[in-house]
């Protein structure tokens, strides 16, 4: 009566499937250069053209930026504006430096571009010929990718305070799925588009995120979030919506797995608008019918350890590197650092020593932070080294420090604390197949990785003891759980898989206090409970064993397994037509379990009625 | 003939009224045209109002996010310094009519009265070049400050988590004191005002 122990993986995720520009759709080129000095600026014939293809996705009625720019008036009325920030190329919002490869939907101006809005003013704004106008570029309405097949609404509004500081809030959807559905895309429509700076959808499969929400539905603050998830099932999208960005459908074959019970957390940078305002995003889910056969996955650089910036430091430089362990396709690259984030730079060094960059972001600006999708994935074969090399300031010319006068700053999770984050979307060359798996090679060389470079990494020792005990060496595992335990002692998941791991191991009677030590940090945690139930039965505690599966059943009244144990332990206990009832419902659930059918065959049959 | 200003919103005690005929007289002498006009589309010459005040412009537009986000902010300033200090929001849009500007001030909660500034006299007079942008004048209506509200918009296009400089708070505290402001100006990020030409 065994049941493979489940194990969490806890993973910091992230963020999507970034953003096609919806004016390119059909859209001519860029303007054309006015050929002579002579000839003045005009609207209709220069501006217009640029305006339509790189500004009015955002610049139009209901969306993020807050006017319009589709008219001679709207423009004129902007018009040094326009200059200015696309001079200073603050707009259109396009962070990394052109670079060795290119991304896709660049929203890059080319210099031309810029001067044409420069060129008008100075030439006094005209609006020119009518016949010069191209036509207005043309949006869909609603659901860029056409009626999902489900949509989600957040289960209650936030409300956003006129005032104050930049917020992040958390939404969490329940998906009412009865089975495993694939998902091709998931379209975010954030709420009201001007107060929503960006948001992330972070699948969590083991309802992780409830805890935190007050009362069910309210959702919960926080910047960065963690979420728990299975192991060997690492995050494998980017999921990320910022102004501007449509969904676009997952490249064939890459569909993501969403089960039955699996929540949707929906993670949104809100800045007040000067008004109190209601948010209430809603998700569009599209399925397909295809399973997933390849199998991306996100590797995450990180060393946030080595965040210690003295105050005043200008150049405090923060750096990682990774040798990939496998060949890969790198498919998009997602960089993450806070306030005092400067020069935020990647790079490949390949096997042959040739170094690559692979971005390079001069002026790192939070506010407008994105994932970059390559046009074409880049192949990295096994041996390259993924290069961070991030520049921090915490001088008093950084006019985004946090602290003034600036103050010592370190890693952390609230806006006023540092990180060195850098996640890369890379697609395996090797196929996933029943006897390997390349992202469990990515998975223990990170691991492994982030342990070099930070012993106290509690997560890196909890995957890569879930990746260990995966392939079977469980005295390995359990070492990694131990230490992983030294480093959070408190850990609900860290204590279960211990516990688990030491019952493969062949030890229930060590497991007992740590499943136990589960439950107290957890006491609604079915993994602990059942595993708790498990291991005393092992040790032929029925009595204690049927409590804890008893809770176990009341947790999860679906699950077969914890139904078929109850039933299995009554059975040890002679209580024969409770034992009947439990082994039949197990039965009814899961009639494919086998161990159930023995013990029911085994049990005396009912007593007659007297 | 010429009008006193109506400005709306204010009580009128009889020290104000005393004021408006002193404003009177100073226009009078002064004979500058009325710089702006109220929302009831009578041109008035703020300046000359509120005399022993100190007198706060801050130049806003209704489609400028920067200057919306201030709006509590504003607000709660025009209340902690209602006994020494006017507070008056400054549009100056000519496309954004009385009716729009009435809706923008009851949507974000403004209770301070607004002015248009269409021939952007007093735009000139501030020195102002962006919304927001605030000018605070003291009792004689020397112009002391001129710049930011704070520092949550430290360049164009860079905002931060929260502010950390505070001027206008300091050139209001100063001027009702009758000191020096610790800034004459501090440069503000908004939107560009010589495009409402």
């Amino acid at each position: 009566m065994i049941r493979r122990v489940r194990i969490a993986l806890a993973l910091l995720a992230c963020a999507l499937a970034a953003g096609l520009l919806r004016a390119e759709r059909g859209w001519p080129g860029a303007s054309r250069e006015p050929n002579a000095a002579a000839q003045r600026v005009t609207f209709n014939r220069d501006v217009a053209p640029i305006l339509f293809r790189f500004c009015a996705a955002c610049h139009r009625p209901g969306e993020s930026a807050p006017f319009s720019l589709l008219t001679y008036a709207d423009a004129k009325s902007h018009a040094r504006q326009i200059a200015a920030v696309t001079q200073a190329r603050i707009m259109p919002p396009w962070l990394p430096a052109p670079g060795e490869f290119k991304f896709a939907d660049e929203l890059r101006l080319t210099e031309e571009q810029i001067r044409v809005f420069r060129r008008w003013v100075e030439d006094g704004e005209a609006e020119g010929a009518a016949s010069d106008l191209p036509p207005r570029p043309r949006f869909l309405p609603g659901w860029q990718l056409g009626k999902p097949d489900l949509i989600l609404k957040a289960p209650k509004p936030y409300l956003l305070p006129a005032s104050g500081t930049d917020q992040y809030w958390n939404f969490i959807f329940r998906t009412p799925l009865k089975e495993t559905r694939w998902l091709n895309a998931i379209e975010i429509r954030p709420g009201d588009q001007r107060l929503v700076h960006h948001a992330n959808v972070l699948v969590d499969r083991l309802e992780s995120s409830r805890a935190q929400e007050t009362t069910p539905g309210a959702g919960f603050g926080g910047m960065e979030i963690k979420i728990e998830s299975e192991a060997f099932d690492p995050d494998s999208h980017f999921l990320f919506w910022k102004p501007g960005s449509v969904p676009r459908k997952e490249p064939e074959g890459m569909a993501l797995r969403l089960d039955a019970g699996t929540d949707l957390v929906l993670n949104v940078h809100l800045q007040p608008s000067g008004k109190p305002e209601w948010i209430q995003p809603s998700i569009g889910l599209y399925f397909t019918d295809q399973p997933a056969t390849k199998f991306p996955m996100l590797l995450q650089l990180e060393n946030d350890a080595k965040l210690d910036i003295p105050p005043g430091a200008h150049d405090f430089v923060v750096t990682d590197d990774f040798t990939l362990p496998e060949d890969v396709e790198l498919l998009a690259i997602y960089p993450h650092a806070h306030y005092l984030g400067r020069d935020l730079q990647a790079f490949a060094t390949f096997p042959d020593g040739e170094k690559k960059s692979l971005l390079h972001i001069p002026n790192w600006d939070l506010n407008w932070q994105a994932v970059y999708r390559y046009a074409q994935p880049v192949h990295l074969p096994a041996g390259t080294a993924v290069s961070m090399h991030y520049t921090y300031d915490n001088s008093e010319e950084n006019p985004l420090n946090p602290n003034s006068p600036p103050k010592r700053v370190v890693a952390g999770n609230r806006a006023s604390d540092e990180m060195a984050h850098l996640w890369l979307q890379v697609l395996p060359d090797a196929p996933v197949t029943a006897a390997s798996d390349p992202r469990r090679v990515l998975q223990e060389a990170l691991a492994r990785h982030k342990i070099e470079n930070n012993p106290g990494d509690f997560e890196a020792h909890y995957n890569l003891a879930a990746v260990l005990q995966q392939r079977g060496e469980v005295a390995e595992a359990a070492r990694h759980y131990e230490l992983a335990l030294r480093i959070r002692p408190e850990s609900a998941i860290a204590n279960n898989a211990y516990g688990g791991a030491l019952m493969a191991a062949g030890h229930p009677e060590s497991a007992v206090k740590y499943l136990a030590a589960a439950l107290r940090a957890r006491p609604d945690y079915f993994d602990a409970c059942y595993n708790l139930g498990l291991a005393l039965a092992m040790e032929n505690d029925f009595a204690g064993a049927e409590g804890y599966f008893r809770r176990a059943v009341q947790l999860a009244p679906e699950d077969a397994n914890a139904e078929a144990n109850l039933g299995s332990a009554l059975a040890a206990l002679g209580k024969n037509d409770e034992a009947r009832l439990h082994l039949q419902r197990a039965l009814a659930l899961n009639p494919g379990l086998s161990f159930a059918r023995e013990n029911l065959d085994q049990l005396p049959p009912p007593d007659k009625k007297r | 003939m010429r009008r006193v200003a109506r400005i709306l919103g204010f009580a009128r005690s009889t020290r104000y009224a005393l004021a408006l005929v002193f404003a009177f007289l100073a226009v009078a002498f002064a004979a500058s045209a009325q710089e702006a006009v109220d929302l009831s589309g009578t041109r008035t010459s703020p300046l000359q109002h509120w005399r022993g005040k100190v007198l706060v412009l801050v130049f806003v537009r209704t489609d400028c996010p920067i200057s919306n986000r201030y709006a509590p902010l504003i607000q709660q300033l025009s209340a902690k310094y209602a006994a020494r200090a006017a507070f008056l929001l400054v549009f100056p849009d000519k496309a954004e009519s009385p009716g729009a500007i009435r809706a923008y001030l009851r949507d974000f909660g403004y209770t301070i009265p607004a002015l248009r500034d269409t021939d952007h006299a007093l735009v000139k007079k501030a020195g102002a070049r962006v919304t927001p942008e605030a000018a605070v004048f003291n009792a004689k209506r020397d112009l002391v400050y001129r710049g930011r509200i704070d520092d949550l918009y430290p360049a164009l296009g860079k905002s931060r988590h929260a502010a950390s400089t505070h001027e206008l708070a300091d050139a209001i505290d100063a001027a009702v004191r009758g000191v020096a402001p610790p800034r004459a100006s501090a440069e503000a990020a908004g939107c560009v005002i010589a495009d409402l030409q």
